[in-house]
């Protein structure tokens, strides 16, 4: 393992202090992963095209010239940077929570996810916006493709302090009509909200052809249930504290987040939307991979 | 076929385990500790949480409440198992496991003969002893013990062989005795002690019995009051101790006590009065009861009483029998529950007349001048009267003559101032003696007092005389006068409230001096005012031998005074107390004749038979032979044997050739049924309890109980449930 990627562990990133250092080393630890790079050829507009030769990629080999010419060619780009991504920041009371394997609280692993993604957009010379919200948007930053961008949405995201309840539906529907202009958007949150609401919200993004993708950031203590002892549960987000023996209520919590899992894993699919479970005790890897499948989608 | 319903009991055998079931609480202070003890987490998804237990309560409470009652069970099991429960049934306590010496006891007290049902408590007994065999486990063991007075040991080796040791139940038979609680205790504590030795785990002693106040509230004296309450102790250390009562206390009862002749000898000259007491050891009164008179088998007489209860009513007959030998008198009651003791048997030796033999130690010159004149009177004063038939047929021969009598013979000898005896005439006199004879010894100047303590006051090894003789007490013009010492000796009976019979006033100027040995069984009758001894008798092997301080005639004078030694024979006392002498010392012939049970039967005979043994023939027809001893004069032969009450029957074979009767009766102290209360038994007993048998006709006693074992079995039963549940329910180990 190259000794970059070891900042993709969370345990081993927590210790790193400063976002925009978070996100370097998340972003180089994910690139030197990979054999090739993995943003070769993307975010160009077409330019010519190149007489296939063994070994290229055989998704830019253009059929329809094979289909007239019966040789292949590849598609030549040139680079463009018209890609716009929004990464809306669930900063929710909810998303402080951290149970006691995780490295990084929600939020924190959230904050590492956009930042990371705010850093590879940039690299690659497409646009960023950032909108922070909870019951309503405390931050909204226009998208750009300013490297000196990196810092005003590492400040913004740095400066997210959890207190509020999350009302996700509202804010979706409010942002899909203020975002001008058509790109990515990147959900990242836990979700704790009404999914009917959310959803529609979603839809709305949908509707104004957004591609969304959805990064479910959720602590490995919210899916796994592992309290043994009898414990009182606080609430957060103004929910009552509740006293109980874990172990017999886990298999019904299980249950029930199951069921809440289920219901926006199928509110995505109906609306096309990816959706991405990011466990925070996992790699970021995954977050990043995500986007960029995303994003070869988008542009594709 | 019974409806016979089993009570059963419930027992512990380490009682003080059970206070480990306050354990059984700590599942729920657990429970109610961990609600107090949490850890508090701030948690995200509460939204779920709730909903989960929102739709979950019920279910939860219904698992937590089960669980708790597992885990409270699982620990109440488990202290139960190490309790060791037992059922007890009908007494018996049962603890699974392990080879068991079972020691049977049997109540043999004649009480056990009440006959409630069909069957008497004893059958009843044998019964449920036989069940406790049936019962047992392969491996046990057994003995017996028949507690009785003597206790006996049936079976002592502990029998492994259920089939044999049956046999000796069934073979069983009550004795018409009392019980030994504490000898039987002494002998079932060393067959306890036993029971390691013999590779047994340990031991129940069962006592199978009515629980009768006589035999289960011993009296005893401090020492072996102790001793016996020690025995307790050690014994239900080593031993569990059940008791099964097989009888009720209040059980009603008549009794025949006592059945005697008023007169010491009885003879076909005269009608002798027969006395009977009956009591009623119940609490009922019991009117018009019939009494029978039964001589030698024969009904002769009835008569009808009412007894209160707790009281005696005395019953007069009289009868005069018409052949000399042994008679049987029989009285016999109508009949209650308890059959042995409504008879009672008195053999009669029944003689034509009494012989005596008077030895005149010193022979007159004229009439009523020798030794024995006036004695031969007073034994027959009617002997002039033609009319009168003689009860008495008293004989006189010189002191010279002695060794040529068979005195065998006689029923009696008065020896009268003879001077001395010489050996072969001292185990003469014993042999009359170990047969039942009388012998008088009557004092005067010719009696070499040296000769007889060397001859017969046990020197030379021949004790026949009461007391030794000590110096001649004589004062010049004094008369001594007889003290009665308050009538306390039956021999004065006659005189007591007839001071005109003149036994206060007899004048005695001369008279030896007694002295009786503090170890002997020696009993002074009648004193001198003095205080010195007068009459001093006693029973000495089976016959009485009396000595008499001074003369019987006038013949002895003092030197000096020239008083005779005595005016006894002239005085109105004279007669009475010589017919008293005679009764007392031949008293022996009656009394050798009626026993009790478990005393001895025995006789010396006046001469050896041809054959070397005698026929005794038991109440119940069987007939063992006992063999002969030589005796100084004859021959003598004994019987220990004497287990049931009624009339033994003795053929003497020839030359001698006569069958005599030997009426064994039954100690009515046993009579009385009252029983303990199950609170009056000894402590190591109280804790089983008892049941009362009368009612029951089939015994039925339940199989052991391997109750601790079921437990430890349940207490795995619910580790692997409680585990289960755990898991379940989502407490178990993940």
């Amino acid at each position: 393992m190259d000794a970059n990627q070891k900042y993709l562990d969370p345990q081993t990133l927590a210790k790193l202090q400063g976002l925009e250092l978070r996100a370097r080393s998340i972003v180089e630890g994910y690139v030197s992963g990979v054999h090739r790079s993995p943003y070769h050829g993307f975010s160009i507009e077409f330019a010519e095209h190149r007489e296939y030769s063994p070994g290229d990629d055989l998704r830019y080999v253009d059929w329809k010239v094979f289909g007239k010419s019966d040789k292949f060619y590849l598609k030549q780009y040139e680079e463009e940077t018209n890609l716009v991504t929004y990464l809306l920041l669930d900063t929710s009371e909810s998303m402080r929570y951290q149970s006691d394997p995780a490295g990084l609280s929600k939020l924190e692993y959230a904050q590492c996810v956009a930042a990371a993604l705010s850093y590879l957009i940039l690299q690659q010379q497409d646009s960023v916006g950032l909108a922070a919200f909870d019951t309503e948007i405390r931050s909204l930053i226009r998208p750009s493709s300013n490297p000196s961008h990196l810092k005003q949405l590492l400040h913004v995201m740095q400066r997210s302090e959890p207190v509020r309840k999350t009302r996700t539906g509202p804010i979706f529907h409010d942002l899909a009509e203020r975002l001008r202009r058509k790109g990515l958007v990147i959900v990242l949150s836990d979700l704790f909200d009404d999914v009917p609401s959310m959803m529609a919200g979603l839809k709305h993004f949908r509707h104004r052809r957004y591609d969304v993708v959805v990064f479910h950031v959720l602590d490995p203590a919210e899916l796994d249930f592992p309290f043994r002892q009898t414990t009182l549960f606080r609430g957060m987000e103004e929910m009552p504290d509740v006293l109980t023996d874990p172990r017999s209520l886990r298999k019904a919590y299980l249950d029930e987040f199951g069921r809440f899992q289920q219901a926006v894993r199928k509110g995505c699919r109906s609306q096309r939307i990816d959706y991405v479970l990011l466990r925070t005790d996992h790699s970021l890897e995954i977050a990043l991979s995500s986007y960029l499948a995303s994003r070869m989608n988008h542009v594709g | 076929m019974f409806a016979h319903a089993p009570l059963l009991a419930f027992g512990f055998a380490n009682l003080l385990m059970l206070g480990w079931l306050a354990a059984a609480a700590a599942p729920i202070l657990i429970h109610l500790w961990n609600k107090r003890r949490y850890r508090e987490v701030r948690f995200a998804a509460m939204e779920y949480l709730l909903a989960a237990l929102r739709k979950n309560s019920r279910r939860l409470r219904i698992e937590q409440l089960l669980l708790l009652a597992v885990r409270t069970a699982l620990v109440v099991l488990l202290v139960l198992a190490v309790a060791q429960p037992y059922f007890e049934q009908l007494g018996l306590p049962f603890v699974a496991g392990g080879r068991t010496l079972k020691v049977i006891v049997i109540d043999g007290s004649y009480s056990m003969g009440y006959k409630p049902t069909d069957k008497t408590r004893f059958d009843r007994a044998k019964q449920w002893a036989e069940q406790i065999v049936d019962d047992s486990s392969q491996g046990d063991a057994f003995t017996l013990v028949l507690m009785a007075a003597p206790p006996t040991v049936v079976v002592g080796t502990p029998a492994v062989e259920p089939a044999g040791f049956l046999d000796e139940i069934e073979n069983l038979e009550m004795p018409h005795g009392g019980a030994d609680l504490p000898a039987t205790l002494a002998l079932v504590e060393r067959i306890c002690e036993n029971a390691d030795a013999a590779g047994l785990d340990r031991s129940e002693v069962y006592f199978l019995t009515d629980l009768g106040r006589n035999t289960w509230a011993p009296q005893l004296g401090q020492a072996e009051e102790a001793e016996y309450e020690a025995r307790i102790d050690h014994l239900s250390n080593i031993a569990s101790l059940a008791v099964l009562d097989m009888g009720k206390s209040e059980s009603e009862n008549l009794a025949v006590t006592s059945l005697s002749s008023s007169e010491p000898y009885v003879t076909t000259a005269r009608e002798v009065p027969l006395s009977a007491q009956i009591r009623n050891f119940g609490r009922q009164p019991q009117n018009h009861q019939l009494v029978e008179l039964h001589v030698d088998g024969r009904r002769v007489k009835e008569s009808y009483v009412d007894v209160a209860p707790g009281e005696d009513t005395p019953v007069h007959f009289s009868h005069r029998f018409d052949t000399p030998g042994d008679h049987v008198v029989e009285l016999r009651l109508g009949g209650d529950l308890l059959e042995v003791d409504n008879h009672r048997w008195l053999s009669a030796p029944v003689k034509e007349h009494l012989r005596v033999l008077c030895v005149n130690g010193k022979p007159g010159s004229g009439p009523m001048t020798g030794a024995t004149d006036y004695l031969a009177l007073a034994l027959n004063p009617d002997a002039a009267n033609p009319l009168v038939e003689a009860t008495v047929e008293p004989e006189v021969i010189a002191e010279s003559a002695l060794l040529e009598r068979d005195l065998g013979q006689y029923d009696c000898i008065f020896l009268c101032n003879v001077a001395q005896f010489t050996s072969s005439e001292a185990r003469l006199l014993e042999s009359v003696l170990n047969r039942g004879g009388g012998l008088v010894f009557f004092l005067g100047d010719q009696v070499m007092p040296d000769r007889y303590n060397r001859e017969l006051t046990g020197e030379q090894g021949i004790r026949v005389l009461p007391a030794r003789l000590g110096e001649i007490v004589h004062e010049a013009q004094y008369q001594y006068r007889f003290d009665p010492l308050s009538y306390r000796h039956p021999l004065l009976d006659v005189f007591e409230g007839r001071e005109q019979s003149g036994l206060l006033t007899t004048p005695v100027y001369t008279y030896y001096r007694l002295e009786i040995d503090p170890d002997a069984k020696a009993r002074v009758a009648l004193a001198f005012d003095g205080g010195d001894a007068a009459i001093v008798e006693e029973a000495i092997g089976r016959g009485r031998s009396i000595l008499v301080a001074t003369e019987c005639s006038l013949s002895s004078v003092d030197p000096a005074s020239k008083n005779p030694w005595t005016t006894m024979p002239a005085w109105p006392s004279f007669v009475p107390l010589v017919q008293e002498l005679l009764a007392l010392a031949v008293e022996g012939q009656m009394s050798q004749h009626n026993v009790e049970v478990g005393q001895l039967l025995g006789e010396s005979l006046e001469a050896v038979t041809t054959r070397s043994t005698v026929d005794v023939i038991e109440p119940s027809g069987d007939r063992s032979a006992v063999r002969l001893a030589l005796d100084a004069g004859g021959s003598r032969w004994s019987y220990s044997d004497t287990l049931q009450s009624g009339v033994y029957q003795v053929d003497i074979g020839a030359p001698i050739d006569r069958s005599e009767a030997f009426a064994v009766n039954v100690d009515t102290r046993e009579s009385d049924l009252a029983a303990i209360g199950p609170d009056e038994l000894p402590r190591a007993f109280s804790t089983h309890r008892q049941a009362s048998l009368d009612e029951a006709d089939t015994p039925s006693i339940g199989q052991r109980s391997g109750l601790h074992k079921g437990l430890l079995y349940g207490v795995l039963g619910l580790l692997f449930f409680e585990t289960l549940l755990a898991w379940r329910f989502g407490r178990g180990v993940q």
